[in-house]
């Protein structure tokens, strides 16, 4: 009997390349797509490139019957709504800036989905993510950048622990996407050169601050006033969810210099601008902090490198716990701006150790 | 190899009716019953007596049956055809809230044209109270359409007297009898309706063909319009190859239903019992007694149906639950929802269907995978919501 593999599937080039290698590696595969995204209504527009349309579940089907292994859509819209989509609303009605792709990983994919593959009789969920899993001597499993730089996705795969790493696979970890790509036209898969999504799979046309609207509620919008670093009201605002820190457009307001959001009090509604240089801080406060190995908690202050955006250079910095789950980062040659409510992902080199999500920055 | 245990949705082809496929294929072909020459004829004499075939199978005249293609056809021709046909006087329809969906979508397209819609709600059971519906019928109506038999939890309705009502209205009494239409006997004599829906491949014919009984002088105008064929109710060159294998598997069924309907009856029953005995707080939904008899539809408690029919399927166990959406994935049945149960029961619920094909050794073989699929389900993925065991 083959070890069964549970492959999460897409309909994109990754995932069925995923799929593909663990079936050539000898797994017992089982493809799943999962459909997260309740129906909008009124109906959406054409949602191309967006997960979860029916065109690309029947992708991921073409790929399934093409490689011969069993392929079902599972349908977790219930526990997306609850775990992913009401607390992307929460953080952006709480003045924050939410990533709900590193919540899906967590509560949906390596979570919820791996109960599903338990379930089924499966050892492992796989899926195209690009990120490597290591075990060492000592069985403990280490979580690592992927050997393409430009397509790691490791600050998204933080949160997994040694339970969760250890019944993760990444296949195309050790790979480029030139190589999956040529791997997929290799295959014959139909969407070998099927282009990436890019956006938040349930606000497919890109406005946040609507989504949030419809989804909270005109009873949780707080309104308010723009005021500047001295307290002078510049204007008003229809919503602390209409902001992200270190946003400079669409602020309805114009000064002599460029003006960024600086702050957002979601109690009392008021959003603080400023110059540019005034958002520059010393580190932060991440809350709901996990480590991919706990025992470095314990090891008081130590060096290491911390992304603060999926897009960002690592900064040095030294990190240490403030409490159970929160801890103090400290850029070590000052820092930007940082955006609450973002992932603050842990790297040594290439080495993952853990992550949290920023609750505010430290003054310089 | 695999069970199937999902033959409400579809039935394995009878191997009467692919014989009579193959020789048709083998021996001639082609053929326009409508042509004149003797090609024509052939296929036209094939046609007739494939005609004839279904007929017997109801106990009704030949001429009284029109092919379609198949129950969703058939439904859709009854129901626009009695209304395009129905004076402006009568502009009421009756139905059920547990109806499939090909007899649910017309009512919301009849509605859209200004008709009224009363639809009944059935009992926790899945019964439609007779005289509740037929207290419904007054001379506004134009068309009563029910389920003999329901898909989803195989509940058999009690319709001789609404039929009775219906008929001293002169409203027009449609059942649809694709669930029902070999899994019991059935004889137009006793249904007294006016028009009756069949479809093949829920007995042992092919998918693609079915039938609307069409009792004669039923006020009924055509829904697809073109050539005279079929007494002028359906257009289109008839499908002779699928009518072929309804015939044939229509005679088999005429011949075998007793003794296999009380087969199916034994071996679901045999099931029942053993899956009542190892899984507690299993529940049967719809009535013991008054159903079809091959239809199992059970709430396994503590489970999400989803996961529990996708473990079966890689079990080799195949079975059904709800209706499946454009995408692929399930959705809880309406039927369950309509009957009062909750979401959360209905999405715990799996249709298991028996038929002609089933043997002992698949029902002995479900019975052991189908708790040990269900303990492990409840263990690795436990819903918590279900409600209590009554």
């Amino acid at each position: 009997m083959s070890v069964r593999v549970l492959a999460a599937m897409s309909g994109g080039v990754d995932s069925s390349v995923a799929a593909a290698l663990l079936r050539d590696q000898g797994y017992d595969v089982v493809g799943v797509a999962m459909r997260l995204v309740p129906e909008a209504t009124p109906p959406a527009p054409a949602r191309r490139g967006a997960c979860c349309s029916h065109e690309d579940f029947e992708d991921a089907r073409r790929v399934a019957e093409r490689l011969d292994f069993p392929f079902y859509v599972v349908d977790l819209r219930a526990d997306f709504a609850a775990r992913v989509i009401a607390n992307f609303v929460g953080e952006y009605i709480g003045g924050r800036t939410p990533n709900p792709c590193v919540m899906c990983n967590r509560e949906i994919k390596f979570d919820r989905l791996w109960q599903r593959a338990r379930a089924l009789e499966a050892d492992f969920v796989a899926t195209g993510h690009y990120a490597r899993v290591g075990r060492d001597a000592a069985d403990r499993f280490h979580l690592r950048r992927a050997a393409d730089t430009a397509k790691d996705q490791s600050y998204f795969l933080f949160s997994l622990g040694q339970k969760e790493l250890a019944r993760t696979l990444f296949p195309l970890g050790d790979m480029t996407k030139t190589e999956v790509r040529a791997r997929a036209r290799a295959l014959g898969l139909a969407n070998a050169d099927k282009p990436e999504s890019q956006e938040i799979c349930f606000v497919p046309d890109g406005d946040y601050a609507s989504f949030v609207e419809r989804r909270a509620g005109s009873g949780r919008i707080r309104p308010g006033r723009l005021l500047d670093s001295d307290g002078n009201t510049l204007g008003q605002h229809r919503g602390v969810h209409h902001f992200t820190l270190g946003q400079r457009r669409g602020l309805g307001i114009s000064g002599r210099q460029p003006l960024y959001v600086r702050q957002i009090f979601a109690d009392s509604g008021d959003v603080v601008v400023g110059a540019r240089e005034e958002l520059d801080s010393a580190g932060l406060v991440a809350t709901r902090v996990s480590l991919v190995d706990s025992a470095i908690a314990d090891k008081g202050e130590i060096a290491l490198e911390v992304k603060i955006r999926y897009r960002h250079p690592p900064l040095p910095a030294t990190f240490r716990m403030i409490s159970a789950d929160s801890a103090e980062i400290r850029f070590r040659n000052g820092g930007p701006a940082v955006t609450p409510g973002q992932a603050c992902v842990l790297y040594r080199g290439d080495e993952v150790l853990g992550g949290g999500f920023i609750e505010r920055a430290l003054e310089r | 190899m695999s069970i199937y245990l999902d033959h409400n949705a579809g039935t394995p082809l009878r191997p009467a009716a692919q014989a009579a496929m193959l020789r048709w294929i083998a021996d001639a072909g082609h053929g326009n019953p409508a042509s004149v020459h003797r090609a024509g004829q052939r296929a036209r004499r094939r046609l007739e007596q494939a005609r004839d075939q279904v007929a017997a199978l109801l106990d009704a005249p030949p001429r009284t049956i029109v092919f379609t293609s198949g129950g969703t056809e058939s439904n859709n021709l009854a129901i626009f055809g009695v209304m395009r046909a129905a004076g402006a006087a009568r502009r009421k329809v009756i139905t059920s809230a547990i109806e499939h969906s090909s007899v649910l979508a017309p009512m919301i397209e009849l509605k859209t044209r200004g008709c009224e819609v009363l639809t009944l709600a059935p009992d926790r059971d899945g019964r439609i109270d007779p005289a509740e519906a037929a207290a419904a019928i007054d001379h506004e109506t134009a068309l009563v359409t029910l389920g003999v038999a329901n898909a989803e939890v195989g509940t058999l309705q009690e319709l001789a007297p609404i039929a009775r009502a219906a008929a001293v209205h002169g409203v027009v009494f449609h059942a649809d009898a694709a669930q029902a239409i070999g899994r019991i006997p059935l004889r137009i004599s006793e249904l007294g309706c006016d028009l009756i829906t069949m479809s093949a491949h829920k007995f042992g014919g092919p998918a693609g063909i079915g039938a609307l009984y069409v009792r004669p002088g039923c006020a009924i105008a055509p829904a697809i319009l073109g050539g005279p064929h079929e007494a002028g109710l359906r257009a289109g060159t008839p499908n002779l190859l699928g009518a072929i294998g309804f015939g044939a598997a229509a005679e088999e069924t005429a011949r075998e239903i007793a003794a296999e309907s009380a087969r199916i009856e034994g071996f679901a029953f045999t099931l029942l019992e053993r899956l009542i005995a190892a899984i507690p707080g299993l529940r049967l939904n719809g009535p013991l007694t008054g159903r079809i008899p091959n239809t199992l539809n059970l709430t396994f408690p503590g489970v999400i149906g989803e996961s529990m029919l996708i473990a079966l399927d890689l079990e080799g166990v195949e079975v059904s639950m709800g209706s499946a959406c454009a995408a692929g994935a399930v959705e809880p049945s309406h039927v369950l929802t309509a009957m009062g149960r909750s979401a959360v029961d209905a999405r715990a619920s799996l249709r298991i269907s028996l038929g002609w094909s089933t043997t002992a050794d698949e029902v002995a073989r479900a019975a052991e995978i189908i708790p040990r699929v269900w303990q492990r389900v409840a263990a690795a993925e436990p819903e918590m919501r279900s409600e209590a065991p009554r």
